[in-house]
């Protein structure tokens, strides 16, 4: 077993793993983080993507030791204090999702690129979520979602 | 209904909020106290006589709660679509890569993996059959033993087809192949099952037919099926893979013998092993016509790789040929369909349900005719196309086909198909442009003749809330959110007054399987039937109150109005009023697929009598060095009835497409003497957001004039159809070569070769 301790959505925790346990099973078998979904655990969907000090991994290619110390943000951090952001909201506005199994990764995917290009093209936004695979929607409502979402966020910081 | 107040606007689905925030539910987050973790135990062979199978060691391992197999299976060792012959567990012969043999149930997950390795299993392999044709002589060795290898083998003709034939001016024929296809829904198949104080199962299923789990959970428990309860929780994907029942019902068998809860999840691998594929056909086909280019006979000859068991093989059959002439007017025509077993994977349902093989065919040779006879292909197209009133060669009346030649002329229209030689066709040595057209239809329902019917139940509380029962799966394509919106724009409230819970069999009557494009009008019929009822009551109570007749009243966002006049009395008010004058606001409805009385019953068996039209112009380039496809431009112009949310409809349209780009391509479940090669989201190629191209849609509001409710129809499966003939006839408009086989890989563009 492995003691590790995480920082998850601002939260400190400290957990006990076995040394082969993944960080997405991390999040949903011992914090019960379930937003982040299973898809292939081979690193092939972005199903599990999270942002790991800030940066997007997929969480199934992540070994929990290798997180130690780290700081971790998942859907489940996105809205504060019970209000969405403005990714999620548009993400519900423009049908970006029908089943939603891809939403919580591929939000923190778009969360990231927003995060370094505030004003993305939709080919940037394409190539942004190009790791995460939808078999639903066939990605324009889900670009054009990103769209609307940084363009909020341009206007709310001006 | 130009007025509506919510019906027809494009607000976000009902369960958006707890997606978004990742709280929704599937099967893998249920976590229940004391769960077990299942897994079953797969066949690494395609055929292979099962000599020995012991668990015995396995069973010894500490943390393995049970291990079961074929032998200690209650009731019925047997899945079901329509025949029941494809074993839950095996028990002497496997009979594709994937079947499975045990199912054991630890208390986590690693315990299970050891306890499956753990598991001795002596094979005999055997010689399988792979080849359908060969299957298919008499003298083959059984699949199945004392069943024939050909399952199942329907002809259906009209007309006299050999006299149109030999007087025809032009006769084509041509051979078709299509590929085994991987449905790829994200959420893996799962199910969990527990066991009740009382005795009764419970299982939460990641499917689209309730009521048919709960039907074979019961049989393989030997219980009644009032004992058993079957769950969805929210589902990620499905796409027809998830009709025939998958995991759940070994969930439930281990929760039996455990008396624990059991969460069994499909692996990414076992489960592209494992489920139903898209039938692969083999197609002849010879189509007939005049010099200027009226079709005179149709003639098809079809068979489809089922695997080693029925599943839903014969009705994708039935469907296949029930579009094989396409959206033409066709006097003559004859089919024969044939299905036959091998020791491939197992075939089924997929979006679609064989009408996408159909029209991979048939728009390939109305190509392939009008390049003979030199005639544009829209023209051709628009010459043939049925439209309102045309009866079909399956003996059916099309009550509203405008949509076939509207969408072909809105679609040529939106790029400008007359232009397109202008455009560079040879922007480099390397690179041709091409530009193809696909015209399609697909019906909606099961068919006159298969049963065909759903419930719901919705009860107002005096607060004016109300909640709404349905059985209806919801796997993404949106229903739950059709019927809130049905339901709320009859009852005159909110999206938010309306709670619908999960389909659960114990509270819900069956709404038959979420599958044919049928939920929005069977179940959103159902749901509008209950609405009216308490809509009518809630008329009446107002009535009364404003001595007022009933005709001039209406409910709107939250208010009575008067002649349209908003009126100081909400909603609200009248069901309390309701209330304390004991006037129940609870109605319960059963609605059939409603077909016309008068109608003379179709010739073709179990033909749909409402259906989608639909056109797709692609334009490609093709690289003539790599033979790489790049889909520069699509446009899409299909008939949804009248919209009841346009964020589903678009939804629909642009998902079917992404998945019908795949079809085209790239997506090849590649099988080699039974055994998968590339069972990974690495390997089997589908679409990501750099391969599909903006898709420029146009939706044809024209509402469904019978059975529909407030004139909306199904359009899940539509918006595949014609992507995959569209593209093809693209390329071989750049490369000026026929194509006849899925996917248009790149070797296979560059093993035609360039001219
Ligand atoms: S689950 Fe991690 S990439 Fe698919
Ligand atoms: S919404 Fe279903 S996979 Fe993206």
């Amino acid at each position: 077993m492995f003691d590790l301790e995480i920082e998850v959505n601002g939260k400190q925790e400290q957990v006990s793993v076995e040394a082969d346990t993944t960080l997405l099973y991390l999040l949903r078998d011992k914090l019960g983080l379930t937003g982040s979904k299973d898809g292939c655990r081979s690193g092939d969907c972005g199903a599990c993507v999270v942002l790991l000090d800030g940066k997007t991994v997929n969480a199934c290619m992540v070994l929990a030791p290798q997180a130690n110390g780290a700081s971790v943000m998942t859907v489940e951090g996105l809205a504060k204090d019970g209000e969405l952001h403005p990714l999620q909201r548009c993400f519900s506005e423009s049908w970006a999702f029908q089943c939603g199994f891809c939403t919580g990764g591929m939000l923190m995917s778009c969360y990231a690129l927003l995060k370094s290009n505030s004003n993305p093209t939709r080919d940037e936004i394409r190539a942004a979520i190009a790791g995460n695979f939808c078999r639903c929607t066939g990605y324009q409502a889900l670009v054009t979602a990103v769209e609307q979402a940084a363009a909020e966020l341009r206007a709310n910081n001006v | 209904m130009s007025d509506t107040h919510i019906v027809g606007k494009r607000v976000p689905a009902a369960n958006a909020n707890e997606i978004v925030t990742g709280q929704a539910r599937y099967c893998p987050d249920i976590d229940l106290p004391g769960m077990l973790f299942g897994k079953l135990l797969y066949s690494p062979y395609a055929r292979a006589r099962v000599i020995r199978l012991d668990v015995s060691k396995a069973r010894k391992i500490p943390g393995v709660a049970a291990i079961i197999t074929h032998a200690d299976i209650p009731g019925e060792n047997s899945y079901l679509y329509a025949a029941a012959d494809q074993p839950l567990l095996v028990i002497d012969e496997v009979r594709y890569q994937g079947e499975a043999l045990a199912a054991v149930a630890a208390v986590d997950e690693h315990t299970a993996d050891i306890a499956l390795a753990a598991i001795e299993v002596e094979y005999e392999q055997l010689p399988g059959i792979f080849d359908p044709v060969e299957a298919m002589h008499p003298d083959a060795d059984q699949i199945v033993p004392g069943e024939k290898n050909v399952l199942s083998s329907h002809s259906f003709s009209t007309g006299d087809v050999e006299a149109a034939i030999a007087t025809a001016d032009v006769v084509i024929q041509n051979k078709y192949q299509t590929q085994c296809a991987e449905h790829a829904f994200l959420e893996t198949e799962g199910g969990v099952g527990l066991v009740e104080d009382d005795g009764r199962i419970t299982v939460y299923s990641s499917c689209q037919a309730p009521h048919r789990d709960r039907m074979q959970i019961a049989r393989a428990l030997a219980m009644p099926e009032s004992m058993v309860r079957v769950i969805t929780p929210s589902i990620g994907g499905a796409f027809g893979a998830k009709d025939e029942a998958h995991v759940q019902i070994h969930a439930a068998l281990l929760a039996h013998a455990t008396g624990q809860p059991v969460r069994l999840i499909r692996g990414r691998r076992e489960s592209i092993l494992t489920h139903v594929k898209r039938h692969p056909f083999i197609v002849e086909y010879t189509t007939a016509a005049t010099s200027d280019g009226k079709l005179v006979a149709v003639k098809a000859r079809a068979i489809a790789d089922a695997g080693p068991y029925t599943n839903a093989t014969q009705e994708v059959l039935h469907k296949f040929g029930e579009f094989v002439g396409g959206p033409y007017k066709i006097v003559n025509l004859e089919v024969e369909l044939i299905g036959v077993r091998t020791n491939n994977p197992i075939t089924g349902a997929f979006r679609g349900f064989g009408a996408p093989q159909a029209a991979f065919v048939y728009e390939s040779q109305m190509d392939d005719l009008a390049r003979k006879l030199g005639m544009d292909p829209l023209q051709i197209r628009l010459l043939n196309g049925v439209e309102t009133g045309t009866k079909t060669y399956t003996g059916v009346l099309i009550r509203e086909g405008s949509a076939m030649k509207a969408s072909l002329r809105k679609a040529a229209e939106m790029i400008a198909w007359q232009k397109r030689h202008s455009c560079e066709r040879q922007p480099a040595p390397h690179l041709r442009r091409g530009f193809g057209i696909a015209t399609t239809i697909k019906g909606s329902g099961a068919g006159r003749g298969i049963a065909d019917h759903a419930s719901a139940a919705l009860e107002m509380h005096r607060d004016g809330s109300v909640i709404l029962h349905s059985a209806a799966a919801d796997m993404g394509q949106g229903i739950v959110t059709v019927m809130t919106q049905i339901a709320a724009e009859r009852l005159g409230i909110d999206l938010a007054s309306i709670t619908v819970t999960n389909a659960d069999t114990s509270r819900s009557p069956d709404a038959g399987p979420t599958c044919a494009s049928r939920q929005t009008m069977v179940s959103g019929n159902a749901v509008l039937k209950a609405a009216n009822t308490i809509r009518d009551s809630l008329l009446t109570m107002a009535a009364r109150k404003t001595k007022t007749e009933k005709h001039r009243l209406d409910l709107k966002v939250g208010h009575l109005t008067i002649d349209g006049k908003p009126h100081e009395l909400s909603v609200k008010d009248l069901a309390l009023r309701a209330s304390n004058w004991g006037i129940p606001l609870h109605s319960e409805s059963l609605v059939h697929f409603e077909y016309p009385e008068d109608a003379p019953m179709a010739t073709y068996r179990f033909a749909q009598e409402v259906f989608q039209f639909g056109t797709q112009i692609a334009q490609v380039l093709v690289d003539c060095e790599t033979g790489q496809v790049t889909v520069e431009r699509l446009i899409a112009v299909h008939d949804a009835g009248k919209m009841i949310n346009p964020g589903g409809v678009y939804g629909q349209i642009e998902g079917g497409i992404a998945q019908g780009i795949g079809y085209a391509l790239t997506e090849e479940l590649i099988v080699e003497a039974g055994l998968t090669q590339n069972p990974s989201l690495e390997n089997y190629i589908v679409p990501l957001s750099l391969d599909i191209p903006e898709i420029e849609i146009e939706v044809l509001e024209i509402p469904e004039p019978f059975g529909a409710p407030l004139g909306a129809k199904g359009i899940a499966e539509s918006p595949l159809v014609p992507t995959a003939p569209a593209i093809r006839n693209a390329i071989c408009d750049a490369i000026n070569k026929p194509l006849y086989r899925l996917p248009m890989t790149a070797e296979r563009i560059l093993s035609i070769g360039d001219d």
